[in-house]
């Protein structure tokens, strides 16, 4: 209830504020941004420009705006997600003196527009997935005391945020790695974590000498996928799919597929409900299971539309590099590529080849084109 | 679903309490002694010789196979007088040879050698083969009470049961004129036939679960490739394979130093090697011949705890706690008394099949035979863990030895799953034999309302869990054993409740219920080491044989216990994967093999702080 008051109010200031903006007035306040002035923005001087503020004026006027301006301004320096740096935020507002002190002032909004402000802040801590810690309670306390909304909001956060935190059964670390070879090592960890068995390599397309693109290769393949593929048949061509995308948290890896035929569909009609000849083992001591082969679709990487033989994740996503990718599937432990034809279907090729043609062998720095959203 | 269970049964709770049932008469079911089948008189004369006469095997008509009849509720009473196979002459004769080999197995300062030569002495090598033979045609209790003493000797007590398997494997799969060549060479001792059946595990997707195949070379000789589990190094090799196309398994005699052995420690492998192939024997007769390495194995098993037991029986005597013999402290008695109670159980189980095995014509024992090897395989380990605990570290070496032994006789050969899974599948398929027809019609129950109704009525006191005692077995046990008697019949009665849960449930994929097959099939085993012990309580009492009423108490103790077991697995069946969390555990298995760990985070890990 007092959330929705309380929306209902903020729109209000804002009116005021646009009034007072354009009320014709000749002389207008130029702000002064102490965030635009630093050459390097990253913690440490975000932190220095919080410090700067709480140094400025002893009754830190503006403070509100002030922490508007500076969650604004996280993303540009890089600390939206630091929990250290909301914290020091939130610190800007005087502790004791928004604290209600009278029923009446409990019940209807003491000081609205701070806490207000520190809604805004939790709510981009949450949007973040930044998890609050006891000692922000403690502050928020002090701050606002038991009946402040900003602790309601907090309580809630408390709740539902530890409940979501680990939900996704992919584990990823709380800061992703900002080399593209890891994020895509870790993006074919969690495409192949259906079969536990499945070998994850690393390769550069060096090894390969026809190669033009100089790049690394995250190849995935598990034992069964090898024998999947050693049985192929050699007149069908395997194809190379992709490509398609994954997400870790933010950020995006593009990955493709080796696809070959699929064996039959295993096929039975026998009545379920007629259990007057229910199998029997032969019997004899230490025999076990069949002397035939299984001759049907029984592994989990037999889809639908095709058994995924292999997957991987190249540095620039090119044609090239996925060549480069076959003809080392072939060196290590797959010879039966150099028999069977490969398609590549690519929806649309990220790079086009014949520039490659013409460009030098780049460097490991260039080749982090993954594709980032 | 099945609705007959779903509806609610009508409790009728003290009609079932007839009062025919309170006042009964024992006598009003008894059907006469003219039920008792007369005695085949079967004797072989071996007409070129006619000085040496086979010998004179007494067995009954064929009854139909009892355990298989179990899980339908079928139960013959007649099998609760205690087979006696033996007469005065053959015990006897037993009596000798046993002691013969008694004052050498049990002499700790005999050696190796020593028993070796007291076994070729008594003709222990070739005791399964005829007498023409120069054998002993031994039956299978003998076998069993043979085993009991060589057994001490866990190694050759493994060996000789082996050989006589595969002696017994040779006579029904060689041709005679092949089979006499080398009979002589087989039974002279020097060099026994180890079985060669169990391979690795395959370890490729496309690799079949048997892979040792045996072909035919140019020549009409048979190669057999493969590599088999066995640590005999010398000798003869008896091997199972398959051979080509048709995917058929065969068994293959390979002679000691054929070309293409080699030995790994546990592993024999062969490189086109030839081999004897065995012709004449169809797979079920292999199945049922090579079988009896179950019932022997529940020997060796059995001896081994008996050994235990002794070992740390001689361990406490001596010593004091507190001021007072050890031997005086309740626990450590109570372990040492649920230690004999499974001997005595498992021994009367397998003396039991042997004599179904001696007993009738062309008997079905199968199943029997697995089942008291899992008893005594299950049962023993866990009795064994609890013996070696009492003398604590201070017999290290020797309890180590111990429970190795143990371990092994345990997996000899195949793993207590496996056989579990052989014995309630052979169930359950001759359950579903009978009873197709009633299973299709709950499986489909809008199809049959009146069925439904009728079995809604029918299951009332099966569904309340407890069943109507309709099969009078006390009328063929000493009157003392009423209770546990009746503790049987009950057991007997659930069983076929049991089946027809799981085929209602599973239908045609009770195959693949393993965890619940499992129950059905402890709950099986329970019944038959039931059955045994009971009557050959009531038999020691009834013909008052010394310390019978000790052997009475053990069989009441005995039967009360597993009466509860049995309970417990037939409402575990009963209530399904949900209530008996095997749903669960399955869920949790299947993440940690996944997931590669042990999914749960330390206790001191924290989300936030």
């Amino acid at each position: 209830m007092f959330r929705n008051m309380f929306r209902t109010i903020r729109p209000t200031f804002s009116n005021v504020l646009l009034r007072w903006k354009s009320s014709g007035t000749e002389k207008k306040v130029t702000m002064y941004d102490p965030f635009v002035t630093k050459p390097k923005k990253n913690k440490e001087t975000y932190l220095e420009v919080i410090k700067m503020f709480e140094g400025n004026d002893i009754r830190r006027r503006g403070h509100v705006e002030f922490i508007y301006a500076a969650l604004a301004r996280m993303k540009e320096f890089g600390v939206q997600k630091d929990l250290e740096v909301y914290k020091a935020l939130v610190d800007v507002l005087p502790k004791g003196k928004f604290i209600p002190t009278n029923i009446f002032q409990a019940e209807f909004m003491h000081y609205p527009k701070q806490q207000q402000c520190a809604v805004d802040l939790l709510e981009q801590m949450e949007d973040n997935g930044v998890m609050p810690d006891y000692e922000m309670e403690q502050m928020l306390l002090n701050i606002f005391g038991r009946r402040g909304i900003p602790l309601r909001k907090f309580w809630r956060m408390m709740y539902w945020m530890p409940k979501f935190k680990n939900l996704s059964p992919w584990y990823l670390p709380d800061q992703l790695p900002n080399d593209t070879l890891e994020l895509a090592k870790l993006a074919i960890q969690r495409i192949t974590s259906v079969d536990p068995d499945t070998q994850i390599s690393v390769w550069q397309t060096e090894e390969i000498e026809a190669s033009l693109d100089k790049t690394w290769i995250v190849s995935a393949q598990s034992r069964i996928q090898q024998v999947l593929l050693a049985e192929q048949p050699p007149d069908d061509p395997l194809i190379v799919k992709g490509p398609y995308i994954v997400y870790l948290k933010d950020q995006v890896v593009s990955y493709f597929l080796l696809v070959g035929k699929i064996r039959p569909e295993h096929n039975d009609d026998k009545d379920l409900d007629d259990v007057s000849n229910i199998e029997k083992p032969p019997g004899i001591p230490g025999f076990i299971g069949n002397t035939k082969l299984p001759a049907i679709k029984c592994t989990v990487h037999e889809q639908d539309d095709g058994t995924i033989v292999s997957v991987c994740a190249t540095g620039t996503s090119s044609r090239d590099s996925l060549l480069s990718w076959i003809r080392l599937l072939e060196k290590y432990g797959n010879p039966v590529l150099s028999d069977i034809p490969v398609i590549f279907t690519l929806t649309a090729p990220p790079t086009d080849i014949a520039m490659q043609e013409t460009q030098p062998a780049v460097t490991e720095t260039d080749d982090e084109q993954i594709k980032r959203k | 679903m099945n609705l007959a269970r779903k509806i609610c049964t009508l409790p009728f709770q003290n009609v079932n309490k007839n009062l025919y049932r309170k006042l009964r008469i024992s006598a009003s079911h008894y059907e006469s002694s003219t039920y008792s089948q007369p005695q085949v008189q079967e004797e072989k004369f071996d007409f070129e010789d006619l000085k040496i006469i086979e010998r004179t095997e007494r067995r009954k008509a064929q009854i139909p196979p009892f355990m298989k009849n179990v899980f339908v509720s079928v139960f013959d009473r007649d099998l609760l007088a205690y087979p006696e196979i033996l007469n005065k002459e053959e015990s006897e004769a037993l009596d000798q040879r046993i002691a013969a080999l008694d004052r050498v197995f049990f002499d700790p300062e005999k050696t190796k050698d020593d028993r070796k030569a007291v076994l070729k002495g008594t003709k222990m090598y070739a005791a399964p083969v005829n007498l023409t033979n120069g054998g002993l045609a031994m039956n299978h209790t003998e076998s069993l009470r043979f085993l009991d003493t060589i057994s001490s000797d866990l190694q050759l007590g493994q060996e000789l049961s082996d050989h006589w398997v595969s002696l017994n494997a040779l006579k029904l799969g060689l041709p005679e004129d092949s089979y006499q060549k080398i009979i002589d060479d087989l039974t002279s001792g020097e060099k026994t036939i180890a079985l060669c059946i169990k391979e690795r595990v395959a370890e490729r997707v496309l690799q079949a679960d048997f892979r040792t195949v045996a072909e035919m070379d140019g020549r009409n000789v048979w190669r057999i490739s493969g590599e088999k589990v066995c640590t005999q190094v010398s000798g003869y090799f008896l091997v199972l394979c398959t051979t080509h196309d048709t995917g058929h398994l065969k068994m293959f005699l390979v002679h000691p130093g054929a070309e293409g052995i080699s030995h790994d420690d546990t592993y024999v492998s062969f490189q086109k090697t030839p081999g004897i192939p065995l012709d004449i024997v169809t797979e079920e007769n292999l199945a049922k011949t090579l079988g009896v390495s179950r019932l022997h194995t529940a020997a060796l098993c059995r001896a081994s705890l008996l050994q235990a037991m002794q070992a740390v029986a001689d361990y406490i005597r001596p010593r004091i706690f507190a001021g007072k013999p050890l031997s005086e402290i309740s626990s450590i008695r109570s372990v040492i008394g649920e230690a004999l109670i499974n001997i005595y159980a498992s021994e009367s189980a397998e003396y039991f099949t042997a004599g179904l095995l001696d007993g009738y014509m062309e008997p079905d024992a199968e199943l029997e035979m697995a089942m008291c090897r899992n008893f005594i395989a299950q049962n023993g380990l866990d009795t064994l863990l609890k013996l070696i605990a009492i003398p604590n570290v201070e017999m290290k070496a020797e309890s180590n030895q111990l429970l190795d032994n143990m371990r092994s006789l345990t997996l000899r050969g195949e793993t207590i799953d496996s056989v579990n899974m052989y014995i309630a599948l052979n169930g359950i398929h001759h359950a579903g034999t009978r009873m197709a027809e009633e299973i299709k019609q709950i499986r489909n129950p809008l199809f049959n309302p009146s069925y439904i109704l009728k079995k809604i009525l029918a299951d009332r006191h099966q569904e309340k869990d407890q069943p109507k005692l309709t099969l009078y077995l006390a009328e063929h046990l000493h009157p003392s054993l009423r209770v546990p008697s009746e503790q049987l019949e009950y057991c007997v009665l659930r069983m076929k409740f049991a089946c027809e849960t799981l085929m209602a449930r599973h239908g045609m994929e009770i195959s693949k219920a393993y965890t619940e097959l499992n129950r059905l099939a402890e709950a099986a085993t329970e019944i038959l080491v039931m059955t045994a012990v009971l009557a050959r309580a009531s038999r020691a009492y009834c013909i008052g044989l010394r310390n019978a009423e000790v052997e009475m108490k053990l069989a009441a103790c005995f039967v009360e216990k597993s009466k509860e077991r049995v309970r417990k697995l037939i409402l575990e069946i009963d209530d399904g994967e949900y209530l008996n969390l095997d749903h669960f555990k399955v869920q949790f298995g299947r993440k940690v093999l996944d997931t590669k760990s042990i999914l749960v985070e330390k206790p001191t890990a924290r989300v936030f702080w």
